[in-house]
């Protein structure tokens, strides 16, 4: 910006003072909302923090204890492990779901008869309440009495364990999640492909250009900035993510695919341990800041751009 | 020769055609099979090899209704979710609506707070609730999940109307200023009203959202008479576990509500999508 007269800097300020006088509606319009958001977020922000600093339990403040529950939980198994399967399932909730996603959404962008129809039915999975999409995953792989191991006693196989041995189990939730979040992905894809120039298309066919090359020079570039939006987006509701694992195995066999949410909800409401409990949530925030702060930086480079 | 290529492009079509439909039924095999085996009785679902009922009966229907506190269930999500949708969309469309209009510090400052609180790990707000809630008493009361509910959809829901406002030109405001309205009157009289359909919109998704909603509720409803409906079914999968047969048509019935909603609002479906992530 220019270095403005001081005549006009002095018209400013006479103008912002005169415009105070009106403009105390904003202010007026969040107070509703802050005061919501400050009860059910910031209250419980500042005084979780205090918790993660005591022994306490539901009923006992307890005493301080400083630093030694996040000490603590360096060095407690349970917590180094529901820190790995809440990375692995971020990352193949992520990355499954983008891919099946992208897929569908090339496959709808097609002209081809009931594709609205079709889009519907694809949102399913995201549209139902958790507790029902499990119920219908558990009635699939369930060990004795799921469909997948019915149909394979009829054939004389043994059955598969998929929620009762520990690999396994990790690998059904995270298929699960993505069953559940593809449509997401889909959806939000399709939006931007259908405002591609068709043209581009036509000037890249013109120019000799297989489908393999008018993807790669046309397609992903236009959904790049998207992509990395939905990548971003998808991780923290994925590390966010209680419903799938908690419902589909209670978090085991064995704790197997317990992620953090889920132990901060085990410590906390099944072992009483407020303190421990508090202490996970709060290293849950400071890695999904970490990931809104990659966010915010990629917004501001997209309205720069 | 012209024909020719038209024949292929409608075989293209069709192939097409074809292909999705597959891919529809497989995507969606889970839920079209607990539909389906709802109406058999468990011994028949476990027994039977066919993928249709041999003798379809509602009889797992009759045990849920009539037998179970589905109903109770079913009201207490009702009100828990209604409720908590109206107190969010007040909150939400006077805070749009100061996004889309206000250009300051303070609305830039609160879009990022949005923006934050969707990283916000829930349970990290339950825990000194549930802690706050029991000292005062709440725990098993509406209020407790409703008042969660209300910020739980708030930055959607915010997002949401400031797309709409934005998409609403200020002349029509600066109009009704030349005329005398004040600023909030012209907001109250002239774009409200032009909003209803997004009002509708914003209403129903966030009544869904806080149906299906598992987490908060499971915290603070343990009575039988206050669970929602997603409480309700896990603890029927806890005790009748084996009795996969009503718990199938309990399921079900909880479907319901969802898809007739969701069918009003499936082409509102993409602004609740990106519309918040996209937008700062």
């Amino acid at each position: 910006m220019s270095v403005p007269t001081t005549e006009l800097e002095a018209g400013m300020r006479v103008c912002a003072r005169r415009r105070r006088h009106v403009e105390w509606l904003p202010y007026w319009l969040v107070v509703p909302s802050l005061s919501l958001i400050l009860l059910i977020n910031l209250y419980p922000f500042a005084t979780g923090f205090l918790y993660s600093l005591r022994n306490g339990t539901m009923l006992q403040q307890g005493n301080f204890v400083g630093w030694t529950n996040y000490l603590a939980l360096l060095t407690d198994s349970a917590f180094l492990h529901s820190l790995f399967f809440s990375a692995l399932f971020a990352v193949c909730a992520v990355f499954g779901s983008y891919a099946v996603g992208l897929a569908l959404a090339l496959l709808l962008n097609k002209e081809f008869p009931a594709r609205g129809f079709f889009r519907v039915c694809l949102l399913v999975p995201w549209i139902i309440p958790s507790i029902v999409s499990v119920i219908s995953w558990r009635w699939m792989i369930n060990d004795q009495t799921g469909m997948l191991n019915l149909i394979l006693r009829q054939f004389g196989a043994g059955p598969i364990y998929l929620l009762s041995t520990e690999k396994q189990a990790m690998f059904s939730v995270i298929i699960v999640k993505i069953w559940r979040s593809f449509p997401f992905m889909m959806l939000s894809l399709l939006a931007a492909l259908q405002t591609i120039d068709l043209t581009l298309y036509e000037a890249c066919q013109i120019d000799g250009a297989g489908r393999w090359q008018s993807f790669r020079y046309i397609t992903f570039p236009h959904l790049r900035d998207l992509s990395i939006v939905l990548w971003i987006l998808m991780t923290i509701w994925s590390v966010n993510d209680f419903e799938t694992p908690y419902l589909l195995t209670g978090g085991g066999p064995s704790n197997a695919t317990e992620n953090l949410i889920v132990l901060a909800y085990r410590l906390t409401f099944r072992r009483n341990d407020v303190g421990s409990g508090t202490a996970v949530a709060f290293v849950t925030l400071i890695i999904l800041m970490a990931l809104a702060l990659l966010l915010l930086r990629r917004q501001s480079v997209a309205q720069e751009d | 020769m012209n024909v020719s290529k038209q024949t292929r492009r409608q075989l293209t079509r069709w192939g097409l055609f074809l292909f999705t439909l597959v891919i529809v039924i497989v995507v969606n095999l889970p839920i079209i099979s607990l539909v389906i085996n709802s109406l058999r009785t468990t011994t028949e679902i476990l027994s039977e090899r066919g993928f249709w009922p041999s003798h379809p009966s509602l009889i797992n229907y009759y045990y849920v209704t009539e037998r179970t506190q589905f109903w109770v269930f079913f009201r207490n999500s009702v009100v828990v979710a209604l409720t908590g949708t109206v107190i969010c969309i007040f909150a939400a469309c006077l805070g749009g609506f100061a996004l889309s209009r206000f250009r300051i510090r303070l609305t830039r400052s609160y879009s990022s707070l949005l923006l934050m609180l969707q990283m916000f790990p829930i349970i990290l707000a339950l825990i000194p609730l549930f802690i706050l809630f029991k000292a005062l008493g709440l725990i098993n009361t509406y209020f407790s999940v409703i008042i969660i509910y209300a910020v739980a959809q708030l930055p959607f829901a915010t997002w949401m109307f400031r797309s709409f406002y934005d998409a609403i030109p200020i002349d029509l405001e600066e109009a009704a200023q030349i005329d005398g309205c004040s600023r909030l009157q012209s907001f109250r009289y002239v774009i409200l009203p032009l909003c209803s359909a997004a009002f509708a919109a914003v209403t129903i998704f966030a009544f869904l959202f806080n149906y299906n909603e598992y987490l908060i509720a499971n915290i603070f409803l343990r009575s039988e008479s206050t669970m929602t409906i997603p409480v309700g079914i896990q603890m029927f999968m806890q005790q009748y576990g084996s009795d996969i047969g009503n718990l199938m048509a309990a399921a079900t019935l909880a479907m319901i509500p969802t898809f007739i909603l969701f069918l009003f609002v499936q082409r509102y479906m993409l602004c609740t999508a990106i519309g918040g992530a996209v937008k700062g």
